[in-house]
């Protein structure tokens, strides 16, 4: 497996291609804080407005194949939720000290429906945001270069752990390690990856801050930039529409308004 | 700019000893100095010193001076020292910056950081792709380069930045032939522009360009004179190191040590030598390893029949490979980055799988069967240690194999001491392997593979890293496996290495396989032409050999010595010394 410096990126034409990064992570943002803070009956206006996004980006069939990962998450909240939810009243089907209640069913809905629409919302963005496209729209709009960068790692946490977590697998592999066949051979294969990757993140923060301080990273205040990131005019009006939103969400959430 | 080092002491938190202790240097605009020793000698230290990256990112306790022209290197920050100071790693995960999507960017990204004009950019992009011969990679994504030519892209990211000064700390390592002859004509380009270059290196080619060498032992100066002197064998034997195969021949020759690596010059002075015993051999004796520790084992040979492959949205990395290794041969892949062998190597235990064509094993085709189960008859080192290392202690990570291979605990024990005896790694049992450096990690990968007692082991690129009594060792360890009856199959860009240890060399370029003859026929003169085109050249020995007139290809300088003892005195200066 070779590293992907573009990580999930989906290189594509379509409209959320080409809006700016800062938009996206406005966007993104808003998405975040309206999964947790509207009301439940809303998340399923939330999937579907993604669902729509995603679509009309030509990354639908992509984002529902990428939601089996996710999937036995989704599966296991709900029923945790579903038999053993405390001090639940309304009994469905009582199965001898537990049993299916009503609450528990509708809290396991909606905590999944929230993480169905962090899920939805972070894979849309990454899909169509180059990591090296935000960095430098972000260090453009005036962020200091640490932040830039903390950014930029975690954008690019995920798919370096995956990288990481491949070579250590071809690497036990090959010295004789199954890493497929039966549900308990698979959960044997992961145990022994979760040190080394967490060794291997650390390793790699050492490599990032070489690279970067030889490149001269954060040396200066003024930079020039190579490539020019887009900023379509509709995009300024767009980050407006969205910083208003997002205050709205958080006075309504702080005023009570919101259950 | 001038570079001045002065008093340089510097020691590691939780260490005893200092790294470095009282070293004086200094490097004037338009000359080079190299830096010479065994691994842990403090090179990398000595220049991660000299551009600031010690103390201000590596922590360590620093006295002495660093100066460069006037400012104190040691305490400057990064705002003053960008663009009069870059340094180039051994590594290029140290280097790239790992966002970019394109070569061009990730050159770019130094620029942006200097605050270059936009207009500037691109002529200085083009400029250091041209001087690295790397401009056909320019659209390329870094990360899906392969390891040599990832280097090259290392070394022109500093090169573009346009310091005055440039330390580079084993920029070769990874290179081919070809690769190394080019980072030492840049050097030596860069040097004729008024720049400060200093150089950490093996490589014979670098180190003739160095006006200045200092040989380091445990962090102290054991020299500091013209190469051709701090090189010599008086020097470097007692610090346990084997002077540069032109030095030993030059020295054999009786060639006044006024700085040459001059191979015609050399060949001249050994032409008179034809006949005449040679001076008794110093140099020490090959250990073959104990390699008692193994239990028998059934030999396997490899059959490759017209396999393809290539990388996702990147160009075909195999054409056609169709190759027949018989059971307990001793094969050597070479060719220039970028050619194909580890994608050929990682086809061989099914890391890989051919797009088309089919590999067997022991005469079983292999596409049914797992890589873990696969891992039972072919046993594969990886380049990079870092890639194949995950355990927190050597003696879990070298038993890791055998455990998977359920072994009985005693014998696993056995297995575990036994290659760890083997690399020289006894009593590191409880270390963890990131405690030890680059190069004792890629022989902890490799005793890790070692104590499956695979029937085949692919090695790729066993020697890169090592200094040369470590290159010896694997060396050893190569000859000894060949002689219990196993295959072994090794890429290598080490010539001499090649030369010297294997019995079979496959010569690769894009994709496909161009020569296939033992080394005394891929080395001579007669092919000189082909190796060129595939980024090769013959062992300084063998170069040598050919301007002598000898049939006989020598792999080093005590078999081209006593090839010349045997040859019949011809009397005078030989006229093919003038052949090339």
């Amino acid at each position: 497996m070779t590293v992907r410096a573009v990580g999930y990126f989906r290189p594509g034409d379509s409209w959320l291609h080409h809006r700016h990064p800062v938009t996206k992570v406005l966007a993104l943002g808003w998405l975040l804080l309206a999964a947790f803070l509207m009301p439940p009956l809303w998340l399923p206006a939330l999937v579907g407005l993604l669902a729509i996004v995603s679509w009309t980006s030509g990354l639908l069939g992509q984002l529902v194949g990428s939601l089996r990962i996710p999937a036995l998450l989704f599966a296991s909240i709900l029923i945790v939720n579903a038999f053993f939810f405390p001090g639940a009243r309304e009994i469905l089907i009582p199965l001898g000290p537990v049993g299916l209640s009503l609450e528990g069913v509708v809290f396991g809905l909606i905590s999944a429906g929230r993480i169905l629409v962090v899920f939805m919302a972070s894979i849309v963005f990454l899909y169509t945001t180059l990591a090296d496209d935000l960095l430098e729209a972000l260090i453009a709009k005036g962020a200091s270069h640490r932040l830039a960068f903390v950014i930029l790692s975690a954008v690019q946490l995920v798919p370096r752990l995956q990288v990481r977590a491949g070579a250590i697998l071809d690497a036990q592999q090959a010295r004789g390690l199954r890493v497929t066949g039966s549900l308990m051979t698979r959960a044997r294969a992961v145990i022994p990856l979760v040190g080394p990757i967490v060794l291997g993140s650390l390793i790699d923060v050492r490599e990032r801050t070489f690279a970067l301080e030889a490149r001269a990273f954060g040396a200066r205040h003024e930079r020039t930039a190579y490539r020019v990131v887009a900023d379509p005019p509709r995009d300024r009006w767009l980050r407006i529409g969205l910083l208003l939103a997002t205050a709205a969400l958080l006075a309504l959430a702080l005023g009570g308004f919101l259950p | 700019m001038t570079l001045t080092i002065d008093e340089l002491r510097v020691r590691y938190p939780g260490r005893r000893e200092p790294a470095l202790s009282g070293i004086s240097l200094e490097v004037e605009p338009g000359k080079i100095a190299a830096v010479v020793g065994r691994t842990g000698a403090g090179k990398s230290t000595l220049c991660l010193a000299a551009c600031g990256f010690v103390p201000r990112v590596v922590r360590a306790a620093v006295s002495g001076r660093v100066d460069l022209a006037g400012m104190e290197v040691t305490t400057a920050p990064l705002a003053q020292l960008a663009g009069r100071v870059g340094i180039v790693f051994s590594s290029p995960a140290l280097q790239l910056s790992s966002s970019k999507p394109t070569v061009r960017e990730e050159l770019a990204f130094g620029l942006e950081n200097l605050g270059v004009a936009r207009e500037e950019m691109d002529g200085r992009i083009e400029r250091a792709l041209d001087r690295l011969g790397i401009s056909h990679l320019a659209e390329r994504e870094p990360l899906a380069l392969s390891g040599g030519e990832q280097q090259r892209v290392a070394i022109a990211s500093i090169l573009v930045m346009g310091t005055g000064v440039l330390v580079l700390d084993e920029p070769t390592a990874q290179l081919d032939p070809q690769g190394t002859s080019d980072v030492a004509a840049v050097l030596r380009e860069l040097a004729a522009d008024g720049r400060s270059v200093l150089v950490a290196e093996h490589a014979p080619e670098v180190l003739a360009e160095a006006a200045n060498c200092l040989v380091l032992d445990a962090g102290r100066q054991v020299a500091l004179d013209r190469p051709a002197f701090a090189l010599r064998s008086t020097i470097l034997r007692p610090i346990g190191l084997e002077p540069p195969t032109l030095v030993t021949l030059a020295e054999a020759a009786d060639i006044p040590a006024n700085g040459t690596f001059d191979e015609k010059e050399i060949a001249r002075g050994l032409g008179v030598l034809r006949g005449r015993r040679p001076v008794e051999e110093e140099s020490p004796a090959e250990k073959t390893k104990e390699l008692a520790f193994l239990r028998e084992a059934a030999p396997l040979g490899i059959e490759i029949r017209d396999l393809r492959h290539s990388y996702a949205g990147a160009v075909e990395a195999l054409r056609g490979v169709s190759l027949r290794i018989e059971p307990g041969e001793v094969v050597a892949i070479v060719g220039q980055n970028g050619s194909g062998k580890t994608t050929l190597a990682k086809h061989l235990n099914g890391l890989l799988r051919p797009d088309s064509g089919m590999v067997a094993v022991g005469g079983n085709d292999i596409s049914g069967r797992l890589v873990s189960d696969i891992a039972r008859d072919v046993g594969f080192v990886f380049q990079n240690p870092d890639d194949q290392l995950f355990n927190s202690r050597v003696e879990l990570e070298v038993g890791f194999g055998p455990r998977n291979l359920r072994l009985e605990p005693k014998l696993i024990e056995r297995l575990v001491e036994g290659a760890l005896g083997m690399v020289g790694l006894t009593g590191e049992g409880s270390t963890n392997p990131y405690d030890l450096g680059f190069s004792l990690r890629k022989l902890v990968a490799l005793a890790s593979v070692v104590a499956m007692e695979p029937p085949v082991l692919v090695l790729d690129e066993p020697t890169t890293g090592q200094d040369g009594p470590g290159t010896r060792r694997v060396g050893g360890i190569v000859d000894a496996w060949g002689t219990t009856g196993r295959t072994v199959i090794a890429i290598s860009h080490d010539m001499e290495f090649v030369a010297r240890h294997f019995r079979r060399v496959i010569v690769m370029r894009a994709g496909e396989m161009v020569l296939d003859a033992p080394p005394e026929c891929v080395f001579a003169y007669e092919n000189s032409a082909l190796l060129a085109s595939t980024g090769l050249v013959a062992p300084p020995a063998a170069r040598i050999a050919a301007r002598l007139g000898l049939t006989t290809m020598p792999a080093d300088a005590s078999s081209l010595l006593s090839l010349l003892a045997a040859s019949r005195a011809a009397g005078g200066s030989s006229p093919e010394a003038d052949r090339h």
